[in-house]
């Protein structure tokens, strides 16, 4: 079983990558021509009308795969649609109104979840008080912060807006994540702004239906917001956070970017705040409350053969340590649905993490780009490792995708019953 | 030795050409000439009030169109450093429509409107877009660069004509500049930019840029279109075609990164 599903994803990679070489515009011809073609004979293309003011945007995604499982649980096939519109624009004037949907249908179903599911990311309207920089926006709002890759610490309204998993790579989960339903004023100024966000409970548990607006996920205790960002060089942004939810006392958190040098730029976040750990957050575990620390530090650094690397060190004194894993190690399902129920919360499982991300632009052909990270557990030595090999045209894009966990039956990843994916998709932009 | 004749000539002309100028002009006036020639033809380049302007790319490789983009450009003249600060909406492919990129000096952002996600570049990253491609259009050199008269000498320009040109061997002075060093002809008779070569510290060719198509925008005659060509690969040229420029009020609270979801312009 486990043969056949290496063999499909090489297969599949052998196809994609004859397919992207017949369909490169580098051909033999054109390099004969090459040294006749005169760069001042060369005529532009039609220029093309610019609405300004945002607009519309929709594509159309679709996607075949398959799954190998460990366990002795076999191999499935997965299938996707998916419509995604957006919509940003001026609805009168000083008044904007953004608005994002997207709907999946996915087989098999997500677990607990319809096979169709539509997510309204975003709806809400922005009032711009004429003649000031004071801004006032109200409705569902998908407000995130942190510059960190693969751990957003100061991300706090990540917690349950994720509804549907559609690729293991943290940035495109971040394009599906749920908005909360909100209340957010801002002053913005020349080197920074403040903003205060208020968002109440609307209701207490979350929705398995695919068509409700699941405000049970993003909207179910009252939590509060204070963000002050500064400029304090071309060479320094930072944001300072004050955070406060329902019966818990509030967290203080701060993130910031440096550029190191014409190649580098670092990034941090922190937080500290007084909850219950992660375990009984997920799982009924008695609830033990701690002043702890979440922290992510990083690195990306650009060459000029147009790679950039990230290193990424990440860490949440709310996961479990090498001891409590164990422990948790006892019960397989147990350790299973922690993983499951951190991910839900966007939170690192475990104490520690190390994320490589690396992407590289025209790979081979000029339109081929490729994206990986290796997202390695100190504490077990397990990983997850995923690769994207994606090819743009003007309208479409055509991916391959190969995700990979390895470690032991009781490690962090090993424990996932998920082996290896491989996904084949395909996006229309119109 | 007969092959080498003509540049024996050149070299030989540059050689009179520079003496003549040492002759016959004390070097203070040269050096006078040379940064006025450089502020004048920086004014002909960039209109000097806030202003908008579309921007269409072709990239052309091989002699083969092999992509077009479009963008829209929102600058205006940052009053520290009197530089340019640029936001940049793209418009086309639709795959990148609504994403932003910001260029503040060294503060440099991009920002994706699906995943709200601020991310910032350093200037190396920054070049591996097309966007960076604006630099060498609109970019005040006269505020980084100390400009020196090389010569005065017949130049083909974009339209594949020859003009008498001065020819400017500019010297970064700021220590945030892409290039660190240019060559510059405008012309001699009225200062428009000709022709750029575009030099890396290594003093590796980076791009090679024509400057054509002048046409009267915003109160003067302004290349609307620039001929870029690869340092490494001659054969990868990009076309960056400006039209329908707009005076406009661009405030400086635009050019920050919390600015970023909320751009929304008029």
């Amino acid at each position: 079983m486990m043969a056949r599903s290496i063999s499909f994803g090489y297969g599949m990679l052998a196809i994609i990558s004859a397919s992207l070489c017949l369909l490169s515009p580098v051909k033999a011809q054109d390099m004969a021509q090459a040294k006749e073609a005169d760069p001042l004979a060369l005529e532009s293309a039609p220029v093309e009308k610019v609405e300004s003011g945002g607009g519309i945007r929709v594509f159309l995604e679709g996607s075949i795969g398959s799954s190998s499982r460990r366990f002795g649980l076999g191999t499935y096939d997965t299938r996707r649609a998916s419509l995604d519109i957006s919509y940003s624009g001026r609805v009168a004037p000083g008044l904007r109104a953004v608005f994002s949907n997207r709907t999946d249908n996915l087989q098999p179903a997500p677990a607990g979840l319809d096979s169709t599911v539509n997510s309204l990311r975003e709806a809400y309207l922005s009032w711009q008080i004429e003649g000031s920089d004071t801004i006032v926006d109200l409705g569902r709002i998908n407000a995130r912060s942190g510059p960190g890759y693969g751990y957003n610490p100061t991300d706090f309204f990540r917690d349950g807006s994720l509804r549907v998993l559609t690729s293991a790579d943290p940035f495109a989960l971040r394009q599906n994540r749920l908005g909360s339903v909100m209340l957010r004023g801002q002053q913005i100024w020349v080197d920074g702004s403040l903003s205060i966000a208020v968002s109440p409970k609307l209701t207490s548990r979350p929705s398995t239906d695919g068509w409700r607006l699941d405000l049970g996920s993003t909207n179910n205790r009252n939590r509060a917001l204070v963000t002050l960002g500064t400029k304090f060089s071309q060479n320094l942004n930072t944001q300072v956070l004050l955070y406060k939810e329902d019966s818990l006392s509030a967290s203080l958190g701060a993130n910031m970017t440096v550029l190191i040098s014409d190649a580098a730029v670092a990034h941090l976040e922190w937080t500290r705040g007084t909850e219950p750990d992660l375990l009984s957050r997920v799982l009924p575990a008695p609830s033990r409350s701690a002043t702890r620390n979440r922290f992510v530090g990083g690195v990306t650094y650009t060459t000029l053969g147009k790679t950039s690397i990230t290193a990424e060190y990440q860490y949440n004194g709310f996961g479990l340590d090498q001891t409590g894993w164990a422990n948790l190690g006892g019960t397989p399902a147990a350790q299973l649905a922690y993983v499951g129920g951190a991910l839900r919360l966007q939170e690192l499982a475990r104490q520690q993490a190390v994320l490589i991300y690396v992407t590289q632009k025209g790979l081979f052909l000029k339109d081929l780009d490729m994206t990986a990270y290796l997202r390695f557990s100190p504490g077990d030595s397990s990983k997850l490792a995923w690769v994207e090999l994606r090819h743009h045209w003007q309208n479409f894009d055509l991916a391959f995708q190969l995700q990979q966990t390895m470690g032991s039956a009781k490690s962090e990843f090993g424990a996932l019953p998920e082996r290896r994916a491989v996904q084949l998709l395909g996006t229309y932009y119109f | 030795m007969y092959r080498d004749l003509p540049n024996r000539m050149k070299m030989l002309m540059a050689v009179v050409g520079v003496s003549a100028a040492c002759v016959f002009q004390s070097p203070v006036d040269a050096a006078t000439r040379a940064t006025e020639a450089l502020v004048a033809s920086d004014a002909i380049r960039n209109p000097g009030r806030p202003f908008a302007v579309t921007v269409t790319l072709t990239e052309f490789l091989n002699g083969r169109q092999v992509d077009t983009s479009t963008l829209r450009s929102y600058s205006r003249t940052d009053q520290a450093s009197g530089q340019f600060s640029s936001l940049i909406q793209f418009v086309l492919p639709a795959r990148d429509a609504g994403k932003l990129m910001l260029k503040n000096g060294n503060d440099m952002w991009f920002y994706d409107p699906t995943s709200k996600a601020s991310v910032r570049l350093s200037p190396q990253q920054r070049l591996l877009g097309q966007a960076s491609n604006g630099d060498v259009a609109t970019v005040n050199l006269a505020k980084d660069y100390k400009a020196v008269l090389a010569a005065e000498e017949e130049v083909q320009d974009g339209e594949r004509k020859m003009r008498r040109a001065l020819k400017l061997m500019l010297t970064a002075v700021s220590p945030d500049v892409t290039y660190a060093s240019i060559e510059l002809w405008v012309d001699a008779e009225n200062n428009r930019p000709l022709k750029g070569k575009f030099y890396a510290e290594s003093s590796r060719l980076l791009k090679t840029v024509y400057y054509r198509k002048f046409q009267v925008q915003l109160g003067a005659e302004r290349p609307t279109e620039s001929v870029i060509i690869d340092g490494l690969n001659p054969q990868a040229v990009t076309l960056m075609r400006f039209s329908d420029y707009s005076a406009r009020n661009i405030p400086e609270l635009w050019m920050q990164r919390d600015y970023l979801p909320r751009f929304q312009p008029e």
